[in-house]
C-alpha cells in the first residue's frame, strides 16, 4: 500500500495558502500543502515507492554508463538471418525484438538512453547552475538586480518552449551539444523562479542575520548560510527538470530535430511509430515508450517524495 | 491599469523581439536564394543572371536585413504573410496556414473539452471520499497518467483503437462533413487530454478539499442541504480559481503538444506545415508559425490573468 501512499500519511486535508501562486509546480503541489498541515503527525520517510524508483533510475543509469562495456549488441548493425524479413519480434536473441532493420532494440533502447539521460542532466545541469545562481541573487539582493532578473525569467517563461526548440534546432546542427544547451537555455527561468522565491523566505531567516552579524559577507552568506538550504527544494526540481527535458528530447524526434547521430529514446519511438509498423511490429515502438514511462514516472516520483520528505522537516521547525 | 499597460508593452516587445531574432536567424543562417532557386542559384551564366536577378527583386532580397524586416513585419501585420520559398510560391504563405490552422485549433478545442469533462467529475468523485481507499487509487492514477508523454500516449491509443480493434478511424480527411472529422479527431485529442485531465484533478481536488471545510459547507449540511448538491452547487463553483488559471497556461502548452500529436496521426495542421518548412528550409513559413504560435500563447498568458482578475475581486485590488 505504500507505493500508494502519495500523500503522505495525513488524515487531514488542508487549507492551501498559496492559493494559485506557483503554477508551474502546481500539479505536484497538494501534498506539500496536505504534508504542511500537520507535520507533526508526519511519518519521516521516504517509502517503499521511492526506493522502487530509485533502483528503476539506478538500473537504467548504470546500463545506459557502461552500455559500450556490458554485451549489448552494437545498436548500429543489421543483425538479418538469411530468409527472414525484419522486424524480427522479440526472442531469446533479441529481448526487445529488433526495427525494420533488424538492428536489436534493447542495445538501440540501452544506447538511447545514453542520448536522452545526457540531454536530460545537462539540461537541468544547466538550468539549476544559471537558473540558481540567477535566483539566489536576486533573492538576496532584491532592489535592482531583483527587477532584471525576474523581467528575464517572465520573457523566457512567456515565450513557448517548443517554438525557441524547433527554431534553434532548425536553424544549428542537430547535435547531442546544440540540443542539450536548447532545452538547459529553457529550464533556467523555471528553476530560476523557484531559487528566487526560496531564498527571498530565507534571506530574512535569523541564521542569516547572525552570520552577517558575525562580520559574514554577501559571498559567503550567499555559499555557506542560503545554498545550502536552497539546494534541498532544487535537487527535487532537478529530478522533474530531467523528465521534461527527456520528454521533450522525444518531442523534438517527432518534429525530425532531435540529435542527428545514433539512437535516442525519441528517434527510436519514432522509428515503430508509422501506421504499418505499429500494425506489424508493435514492439518498435512500444516497448521503448514503457521504458520511457518508466523512467519518467521514476523521476516524478522520487521527486515529488524528496520534497515531501524536506517540507516536513521544515513544518517541524 | 499601469498593470496591464506593463503586460501588454511586454507582450508587444516579446513579439517584436521573437520575430526579429527569428527573422534574423532565419536569413543569415540560411541561404534563401538557394532555396527558391535551388542549384541556379550559383550559376554565373548570363541567362542564369538574369533569374537569379528577377528571384532577387521578387522577393526583396537586394534589401538590408532592416529594411527586409520592416518590409515583412508591416505586411505581417496586415495578414499578408509573404510568399512561399518555392519555385513558384504558390500557394501565398497566408492562404496555407488558413488551410492548417483551423485543424490545429479544433484539436485543442476538442482536447480541451475532454480534458475538463474528465477532470471536473473525477475530481467531485475523488474529493468526496477524500483519503478514502478509492481517492488514493484516483491519485496515484493521476501520478501515472501526468507521467506518459502525449507521443507515447498518441503512438499506444493509435496501435489500440485504431490498428487493434477498428474502433477509430487512422486516417484525417479534410474534405469529410464536419461531424466525420470531429469523429477523426478523437484519438489525437485523447492523447492531449489525458495527461492534462491528471494535472487539472489534481489541482481540483485539493481546492475542492479545502473548500469542502469552509464553514458555509457545514452550514449547508446542517440545514438539509444534501452531499451531492453541497459537492454540485456550493463546492464546485468556489474552487475553479486556480482551475482557470492552469487552463490557460495548459493551452500553451497544448498547442506545442498538438504539433507533435498531429505528426502521428498525420492531421495536416500547423505541425506538419512547421516540420515541412523546416525540411525545405521555407523560412516565411516557419517565420509565420513561429508567430502565431508565439502570439497565441502571449494572448493566452494575458487573457488568463484578465479572466482571474474579473472573477477574484482579491486578485482586483492588489
Amino acid at each position: 500500500m505504500s507505493s500508494l501512499d502519495i500523500n503522505g500519511a495525513e488524515t487531514t486535508p488542508v487549507v492551501s495558502a498559496t492559493g494559485g501562486a506557483d503554477t508551474s509546480a502546481m500539479s505536484f503541489n497538494d501534498a506539500t500543502n496536505q504534508a504542511n498541515a500537520d507535520g507533526a503527525a508526519f511519518k519521516r520517510r521516504l517509502g517503499f515507492g521511492f526506493w522502487v524508483a530509485a533502483t528503476w533510475l539506478g538500473i537504467v543509469f548504470a546500463a545506459a554508463v557502461l552500455a559500450p562495456w556490458l554485451p549489448f549488441k552494437d545498436p548500429n548493425v543489421n543483425n538479418i538471418v538469411s530468409g527472414q524479413r525484419p522486424p524480427y519480434a522479440p526472442s531469446g536473441t533479441h529481448l526487445f525484438g529488433t526495427d525494420q532493420d533488424a538492428r536489436d532494440m534493447l542495445s538501440r533502447t540501452v544506447f538511447g538512453a545514453r542520448v536522452s539521460l545526457t540531454v536530460g542532466l545537462v539540461a537541468i545541469g544547466m538550468g539549476m547552475l544559471f537558473g540558481g545562481f540567477m535566483g539566489i541573487v536576486a533573492g538576496y539582493f532584491r532592489g535592482w538586480w531583483d527587477r532584471v532578473i525576474s523581467f528575464i525569467f517572465i520573457i523566457f517563461l512567456s515565450f513557448p518552449a517548443l517554438v525557441l526548440a524547433i527554431l534553434i534546432t532548425a536553424l544549428l546542427e542537430r547535435s547531442l551539444r546544440t540540443i542539450s544547451i536548447t532545452l538547459g537555455i529553457l529550464a533556467i527561468a523555471p528553476v530560476g523562479r523557484v531559487a528566487r522565491a526560496t531564498t527571498i523566505s530565507f534571506a530574512d531567516r535569523e541564521f542569516v542575520l547572525a552570520a552577517r552579524t558575525l562580520g559574514a559577507k554577501n559571498g559567503r552568506i550567499i555559499v555557506k548560510e542560503l545554498l545550502p538550504n536552497v539546494l534541498i527544494p532544487m535537487s527535487a526540481l532537478a529530478l522533474l527538470g530531467m523528465a521534461v527535458a527527456i520528454v521533450a528530447e522525444g518531442g523534438l524526434a517527432f518534429l525530425g530535430l532531435s540529435v542527428e547521430k545514433g539512437p535516442t529514446w525519441g528517434k527510436v519511438i519514432l522509428t515503430g511509430a508509422g501506421s504499418r509498423d505499429l500494425q506489424k511490429a508493435p514492439w518498435i515502438a512500444i516497448i521503448p515508450i514503457i521504458v520511457l514511462f518508466l523512467t519518467v514516472l521514476a523521476l516524478n516520483y522520487a521527486g515529488d517524495r524528496i520534497r515531501t520528505y524536506f517540507d516536513a522537516r521544515e513544518t517541524g521547525l | 491599469m499601469r498593470y496591464w499597460l506593463q503586460r501588454l508593452g511586454v507582450a508587444v516587445a516579446l513579439l517584436l523581439a521573437v520575430s526579429a531574432l527569428t527573422f534574423g536567424a532565419m536569413n543569415l543562417l540560411g541561404d534563401p536564394l538557394f532555396n527558391i532557386l535551388g542549384p541556379t542559384s550559383a550559376s554565373t551564366l548570363p541567362e542564369d543572371l538574369k533569374i537569379i536577378e528577377a528571384a532577387k527583386a521578387e522577393y526583396n532580397l537586394d534589401d538590408p536585413l532592416p529594411v527586409r524586416y520592416v518590409k515583412w513585419g508591416s505586411a505581417f501585420i496586415t495578414g499578408d504573410f509573404g510568399v512561399q520559398f518555392s519555385s513558384d510560391g504558390q500557394p501565398p504563405v497566408s492562404d496555407l496556414i488558413k488551410e492548417r490552422l483551423p485543424r490545429t485549433v479544433m484539436l485543442l478545442i476538442i482536447a480541451q473539452t475532454m480534458a475538463v469533462l474528465i477532470a471536473i467529475p473525477w475530481a467531485l468523485f475523488a474529493a468526496s471520499r477524500a483519503n478514502k481507499a478509492v481517492d488514493k487509487v484516483s491519485t496515484f492514477t493521476s501520478f501515472l497518467f501526468i507521467a506518459i508523454p502525449n507521443f507515447g500516449l498518441a503512438v499506444i491509443l493509435k496501435y489500440l483503437f485504431s490498428l487493434k480493434f477498428s474502433i477509430f478511424p487512422l486516417i484525417f480527411n479534410a474534405a469529410d462533413p464536419f461531424w466525420s472529422r470531429v469523429w477523426q479527431l478523437f484519438l489525437p485529442a485523447m492523447a492531449l487530454a489525458l495527461p492534462v485531465s491528471a494535472i487539472y484533478q489534481r489541482l481540483l481536488r485539493t481546492d475542492l478539499i479545502t473548500t469542502l471545510q469552509e464553514d458555509y459547507i457545514l452550514t449547508a449540511r446542517s440545514k438539509g442541504v444534501s452531499k451531492r448538491n453541497v459537492l454540485f452547487k456550493h463546492a464546485l463553483r468556489p474552487s475553479l480559481f486556480s482551475f482557470v488559471t492552469i487552463f490557460g497556461i495548459n493551452t500553451g502548452a497544448l498547442l506545442g503538444g498538438s504539433l507533435i500529436v498531429e505528426q502521428i496521426f498525420i492531421i495536416p495542421g500547423l505541425g506538419s506545415a512547421i516540420v515541412e518548412a523546416i525540411l525545405r528550409e521555407d523560412f516565411p513559413v516557419v517565420l509565420a508559425i513561429v508567430m502565431i504560435v508565439t502570439a497565441a500563447f502571449v494572448v493566452i498568458n494575458i487573457l488568463v490573468d484578465l479572466l482571474y482578475s474579473l472573477i477574484d475581486p482579491r486578485v482586483r485590488s492588489a
